[in-house]
């Protein structure tokens, strides 16, 4: 069988599992990023990691897919999460009402939700708001956004694929209707280079549309930013969320020593021109102290901004909120008679491993390639595997 | 208080490329709450495209941002431009990491040398005893190091060293799995362990997650004097 090749261009956590995914199935993968990796949104996560139940109401397939994608990553990637469950906290009574729908659609999505006595939960987290009435447990928990990745490109890196930072693409070559090559610029050698795909696959997030239009494609994202803040202690072990449909600054997520609140949402047009609105910083301290009263009075550690990539053109939405946060796998040859290119879009990060199984599947179908995925089973080697000498 | 003009040097080319590095000026207005890396993320936007430096979390978490500010070795995430000196603002690469190029590195001197089978996780010291969900055996958070290699940059020993993060990680390694005692010491105490620390402190001045390196070197010297008074 003709070993395929298969040119990712994004190294984010998409890149990262489609990658891993390409060579479990015997298929030769080069990852390329205009910089580091996980330079873009996958890093700067809030770090949650979603068992789905945030979806649950708004849609059952989605929180079902959160959940499996939560249970997978514990059996392969354990290292890079916090797995301490979370709580959702109703505030007000407008809550109150929403709580039974809350915990019926969270049961229908295969979320095992359970009421836990409000007195309990301020044994399980003191710092809790003893205004809090509804108390419901799921099985969130928490991602280290740099090295849950790089444990995928370090089970890439195993398998043979090449993967290259700092490598910005400055063209795609098409041929007859196909796309045959991607031009880039290697940073680091300060060359220029061809590199020849049977396919190429554009995981660039907020991003692609950069990349498609190399191709003389349009592909519709929102680019949708968002603002986080830490402060300089871990107030709880588990994620606390607002028990209300979603909304802005509705979720505090312990990590390391930090506590993070998440977040903001607009919509812009250039997700690089993003800067962190200072309103922002002292509206999700508000938001934070209602649920964990501590939160604003510890050290300020950090404020930053991440462009979420949302499928879809948003002009009649003012924020971006009412569009998917689903994800979609489009085939250039079926929407713009461009073959052997597609794009993934929108999508989230507890669900990275899923994407990149559906977008495989379009590659095989794609190429002809009859292998099933293998990424749900085996431990990811450790993110340290992935600069360890000799490991290129 | 109102946007100010800073200056920035940062060296240019350098690495594999074989391109000669050079300090280049950047000036651009910045408003009170910017970071070294806000400053770096709108240099590349508006004035160098082709700038190469590493970042992923921008908040502290993920340790790839690490560079030398003023001479210093600092997480671009966290330093504010404010809080530095009045004049120009000289940006190197991290020392001790392989150069890629502008303030680019490779970690694999530092990912290298970390004992290769030690975890990431250990039990969260918050809230130890309180009620649990059924499922959470223990609450659990990662290690504090971040693997930004700042420590390494900052310490003082010339000769062949394993490093305070490397060692720091060992002793950690030691509180988790005492059954690997043996195993620990013994690469604690080889000839490039910790009897090289000078005692400078210099890693827990610069270690931005309080690791303190330079006290888990102290605790492995005393475990390893423990053993040598056993014999």
């Amino acid at each position: 069988m003709k070993k395929y090749h298969v040119v990712v261009i994004g190294g984010g956590g998409t890149g990262a599992a489609i990658a891993y995914d390409l060579i479990k199935r015997g298929l030769h993968a080069t990852v390329l990023d205009r910089g580091e990796l996980t330079s873009g949104t996958t890093g700067r996560h809030h770090g949650q990691l979603h068992c789905g139940a945030r979806y649950a109401v708004g849609d059952r397939e989605i929180a079902r897919e959160c959940m499996e994608e939560t249970n997978t990553l514990r059996k392969i990637a354990s290292e890079s999460l916090e797995s301490n469950y979370g709580l959702f906290v109703a505030l007000n009574d407008e809550d109150e009402d929403f709580a039974p729908t809350f915990i019926e659609a969270c049961l229908e999505s295969g979320i095992p939700a359970e009421k836990v006595p409000r007195k309990k939960a301020l044994l399980m987290e003191p710092k809790l708001s003893h205004k809090i009435g509804t108390v419901v447990q799921v099985p969130d928990g928490t991602i280290d956004a740099w090295r849950l990745p790089l444990q995928f490109f370090a089970g890439a890196q195993k398998g043979g694929a090449v993967i290259r930072p700092f490598c910005p693409v400055t063209g795609i070559d098409i041929e007859d209707g196909r796309a045959v090559a991607v031009r880039i610029r290697d940073l680091v050698q300060q060359k220029d280079e061809r590199i020849e795909a049977d396919l190429i696959v554009n995981a660039t997030g907020a991003w692609a549309p950069q990349i498609t239009k190399f191709a003389g494609i349009d592909i519709p994202i929102t680019p949708a930013p968002g603002t986080m803040v830490a402060v300089r202690k871990r107030l709880c072990n588990m994620v606390i969320s607002h028990l209300h449909p979603s909304g802005d600054g509705d979720i505090i997520v312990p990590q390391r020593g930090l506590s993070i609140i998440g977040t903001t949402q607009y919509k812009t047009d250039d997700p690089d021109d993003i800067k962190v609105p200072r309103e922002d910083v002292d509206f999700l301290y508000r938001c934070a102290d209602e649920m964990v009263p501590e939160f604003s009075k510890q050290p300020f550690h950090a404020a930053w901004i991440a462009a979420r990539p949302l499928a879809g053109k948003s002009e009649s939405i003012e924020d971006g909120r009412g569009l998917s946060r689903d994800f979609v796998c489009v085939n250039h040859a079926q929407h713009d008679n461009v073959h052997g290119f597609m794009s993934v879009i929108g999508g989230k990060a507890t669900v990275l491993r899923a994407m990149a199984e559906k977008t495989v599947d379009a590659v095989c179908q794609d190429l002809g390639v009859q292998e099933p995925c293998t990424t749900t089973e085996t431990p990811l080697p450790s993110h340290r595997e992935y600069y360890r000498k000799g490991a290129k | 208080m109102s946007a100010q003009e800073r200056n920035f040097r940062i060296l240019r080319g350098g690495g594999p490329s074989g391109l000669g590095a050079e300090f280049q000026s950047y000036s651009l207005e910045l408003n009170e709450h910017a970071t070294v890396l806000d400053a770096l993320e709108w240099i590349r936007v508006e004035q160098a495209p082709d700038l190469m430096y590493r970042h992923s979390c921008h908040h502290g978490s993920c340790g790839t941002c690490g560079m030398m500010v003023n001479g210093k070795p600092k997480l671009a995430c966290l330093t504010k431009v404010n809080d530095l000196a009045a004049g120009d603002i000289k940006l190197e690469p991290l020392l001790g990491m392989e150069h890629l190029g502008d303030l680019a590195v490779s970690p694999v001197p530092l990912m290298s040398a970390y004992p290769a089978d030690s975890a990431y996780i250990r039990e969260s010291e918050v809230n130890k005893d309180a009620e649990r969900p059924a499922e959470v055996d223990r609450f659990e958070r990662f290690e504090n190091c971040i693997e930004c290699g700042l420590c390494m940059a900052a310490c003082p020993v010339e000769d062949e060293f394993q490093g305070p993060a490397v060692l720091a990680a060992l002793n950690r390694e030691l509180a988790k799995t005492p059954e690997r005692r043996a195993e620990i010491l013994h690469a604690a105490g080889r000839p490039d362990g910790v009897y090289r620390c000078e005692r400078a402190l210099e890693c827990s001045r610069v270690c931005p997650t309080a690791v303190y390196p330079a006290k888990h070197i102290m605790e492995l010297r005393k475990e390893l004097e423990k053993e040598s008074g056993a014999e």
